[in-house]
């Protein structure tokens, strides 16, 4: 009778076991394109009676099929990634401010000064063509304005970009803490806490897109989580970054300190969204903004030195082409149309004496010989190959940056395919779960008819 | 290696997204029939396309100025060759006028057509081309001449730039042509020849015949330096054509895209993304599910 009793119970044992099997490849089909859901193993084992053997099955619960090297090596693949194609980003938009493609772009704007001097000399003595200068040195301007104001412009919605993205990081942070309490306190209820291992998993790896992220397992078992160097959350516990402004006008990135003040951690930004607007707007704006603030500056300095030099039709002598500051900074925001010359074509300055006005093209000549002298860049280029440097160097620039986003893709989707391969669903594998679970589920069930019939058997014989 | 779903649709999206931007690349690149639409595309291309436009710009510009000083360059020419068959007109009077058997009133007659010699030389002085008064130096909108034959203008060269290492000279100096600045006042002279025929004088007459013909020849020296001029800027138009000619097939070869080859690119890319399509199509087919 025992023996019987005995092959209904590993027969109920059984079913139970299956059937959770047959739950956990249920849960890996309907998941197998969750973002961040790791496959399950139902963990059965024989049941252990003692010394007594044939104790049936048992399921022990589930395995998450994770690998941390791997999912560490994501975390920095997916910061460098997200670092390059931001910075490529910011760098797209700059070289379509700059593009000079339909020949509406500065490059053509100073050509325009040029050859409207050279006009100015055939015909020194022809209103229209006095005008045409202005209009050339106004077009000039408003071009560098209009270059100068978007630079400008860039660089404080970076500013946002990179506060939104410090604000993202400190609420990831308290998330990540808050699902480390979470999952503490389903372990310590023996729950396996596999959805809030997942979701933890998907937080981090979102927080590596913001920032270069690093974890590590600590002594007692806690996920510490680092960015730039500085660990944010730690078991429980999550600290918060701030940013800030450099005297320079370049970001400056803070860790608060357990111990109150803040520390910063802006050398150590290295990765991330965030590290892809520092390197963007401190580095790459700022060098193509200099660039051409020094050349506005070299070209306008150089044209008012010139142009001073002459006399106008009205026998006046000594004024400017171009308002601009003592020095390069801001020059392209701020150049304008010298209001010693605004409006009024016969001030501009053909004749070099007021004595062979206004017939004299001399200082005219002068003028657009400029575009032979060097001129830029410590009198080492003509504006035209300090222009060509612009050019080439915001080209070498994003070109730079068009390669590092693919490679950096091609790692990213490497390192990706490698944690799928690891931890991603297979169909055919749950296909092959599904019909090993159902066959043992039928198995059983017949399990139990075979002990009832028996049952049937030795009853039916008792009873007569 | 263990393949999971995800794997499948993401290298199946990779690899279409990647052949999908190249083809875009290439069309663009086939449309356009620009191989550097950016400076990104090639860096180095861009830099150098930035200094030929700026180069090509001025060549433009110096052609302009060639065009647009050529005129009065021309018309100074004419105006100097009128100028110097008025003059020899003159010498033909004063010859007539020396001739001893002529009586005061036929010198009176000559005096005469001199007087209106002087008057349309004067006129020919004080001729306007497109950038003022031709002879006047930089005085440009002032007469030069008074109807009497006093010059009030100056020697200043136009100068202009047409590719030349130094500023050239363009316009034509009505100071050393007509005045005392370059050897004789053609004015005075005729003046002279006026006075003798109204005073009857045949011996001045014919010496004033000398005079004349300086001042002639110092019209026509006049006349070859314009001649000269234009020259110059025929010289330099044909140097600046060639440069122009230069500019535009260097930006072709650097910038522009090989129309063959960018359109055989745009076929090749279009058919492996129809193939690709194809491919991917039949990978997703392969979901095990399909099948159980």
């Amino acid at each position: 009778m025992a023996g019987l009793t005995q092959l209904l119970n590993v027969a109920r044992d059984a079913l139970t076991a299956q059937s959770y099997g047959l739950n956990v490849t249920g849960q890996n089909i309907s998941n197998a394109s969750t973002p961040g859901y790791v496959r399950r193993v139902a963990v059965l084992e024989t049941n252990n009676l003692g010394t007594q053997s044939g104790g049936g099955v048992r399921a022990t619960g589930l395995q998450r099929i994770t690998n941390d090297y791997i999912e560490r090596r994501e975390y920095q693949a997916t910061g460098t990634s997200s670092a390059a194609t931001q910075r490529d980003q910011t760098l797209a938009s700059i070289e379509s401010m700059l593009n000079d493609g339909g020949g509406t772009g500065l490059g053509s704007a100073l050509n325009d000064v040029f050859a409207s001097f050279s006009a100015l000399a055939a015909n020194p003595n022809d209103t229209t063509t006095r005008a045409n200068v202005l209009a050339a040195a106004g077009a000039f301007a408003d071009r560098a304005n209009e270059l100068g104001n978007n630079f400008a412009q860039t660089q404080i919605d970076l500013k946002q970009q990179a506060q939104d993205t410090v604000d993202q990081v400190n609420q990831r942070a308290q998330e990540i803490a808050k699902l480390d309490m979470q999952i503490a306190q389903a372990t310590m209820a023996g729950d396996d806490a596999a959805d809030l291992k997942d979701q933890r998993t998907q937080k981090i790896l979102n927080m590596s897109g913001l920032i270069n992220t690093h974890t590590f397992t600590d002594g007692s078992g806690n996920t510490v989580v680092q960015v730039a160097g500085t660990t944010i959350v730690d078991g429980k516990n999550a600290r918060t970054l701030s940013l800030d402004l450099k005297a320079d006008g370049s970001l400056q990135v803070f860790a608060d300190q357990s111990g109150g003040g803040r520390s910063e951690i802006t050398q150590f930004l290295t990765g991330g969204k965030l590290g892809g607007i520092k390197e963007a707007r401190d580095k790459d704006l700022f060098d193509v903004s200099s660039k051409l603030n020094a050349l506005v500056f070299d070209v306008a300095t150089a044209v008012n030195t010139q142009h001073a030099l002459g006399t106008g039709a009205d026998g006046g002598t000594g004024r400017n082409l171009f308002d601009v500051g003592p020095t390069s900074t801001n020059a392209a925001r701020d150049v304008r149309v010298s209001v010693d010359v605004f409006n009024r074509p016969d001030r501009i300055a053909a004749a070099s004496n007021v004595f062979s006005t206004p017939g004299g093209s001399d200082n005219a000549v002068a003028l657009s010989k400029i575009f032979d002298t060097q001129i830029a860049l410590g009198n080492t280029k003509t504006a035209a190959q300090a222009y060509g440097d612009l050019i080439g160097s915001i080209g070498s620039a994003r070109s730079g940056s068009q390669r590092d986003v693919e490679t950096q893709g091609a790692i990213l989707s490497q390192v990706k395919s490698m944690h799928q391969s690891e931890s991603g669903v297979s169909l055919e594998e749950e296909m092959v779960n599904l019909t090993k679970y159902q066959n043992a589920y039928q198995a059983a069930s017949k399990m139990i008819g075979v002990a009832d019939q028996l049952m049937q058997t030795l009853l039916n014989t008792v009873g007569r | 290696m263990r393949v999971t779903e995800q794997m499948r649709y993401d290298s199946v999206s990779n690899n279409l997204s990647q052949l999908s931007a190249r083809q875009a690349k290439a069309a663009q690149e086939a449309q356009t029939g620009l191989r550097v639409n950016l400076p990104s595309d090639d860096p180095i291309a861009a830099a150098q396309l930035a200094r030929l436009s700026a180069s090509q710009s001025q060549v433009t510009a110096r052609r302009a100025t060639i065009t647009s000083v050529r005129g009065d360059a021309e018309l100074a020419e004419s105006q100097l060759q009128q100028a110097s068959d008025l003059m020899a007109t003159a010498k033909e009077i004063a010859m007539q006028g020396g001739n001893g058997a002529l009586g005061a009133s036929e010198r009176a007659t000559l005096a005469l057509q001199v007087k209106d010699l002087k008057d349309q030389l004067v006129g020919v002085a004080n001729s306007r081309g497109a950038s003022g008064y031709l002879f006047a130096g930089s005085a440009t909108e002032t007469k030069p001449f008074s109807d009497a034959g006093a010059f009030s203008g100056n020697d200043d060269a136009h100068v202009v730039d047409i590719g030349n290492s130094t500023p050239s000279t363009v316009n034509a100096s009505g100071a050393k042509a007509f005045t005392a600045a370059g050897g004789r006042d053609v004015f005075a002279d005729l003046d002279a020849l006026y006075t003798a025929l109204t005073n009857n004088d045949a011996a001045a007459v014919a010496a004033s015949l000398d005079g004349l013909d300086t001042s002639r020849s110092q019209i026509t020296n006049a006349q070859a330096a314009v001649g000269l001029t234009l020259n110059k800027l025929d010289a330099s138009d044909s140097v600046q054509s060639a440069l122009d000619l230069q500019n535009s097939k260097s930006i072709s070869d650097v910038g522009a895209a090989d129309p063959a080859k960018a359109y055989s690119t745009l076929m090749q890319l279009n058919n492996a993304l129809q193939q690709s399509v194809a491919v991917s199509k039949s990978i997703l087919d392969l979901a095990a599910f399909k099948q159980f």
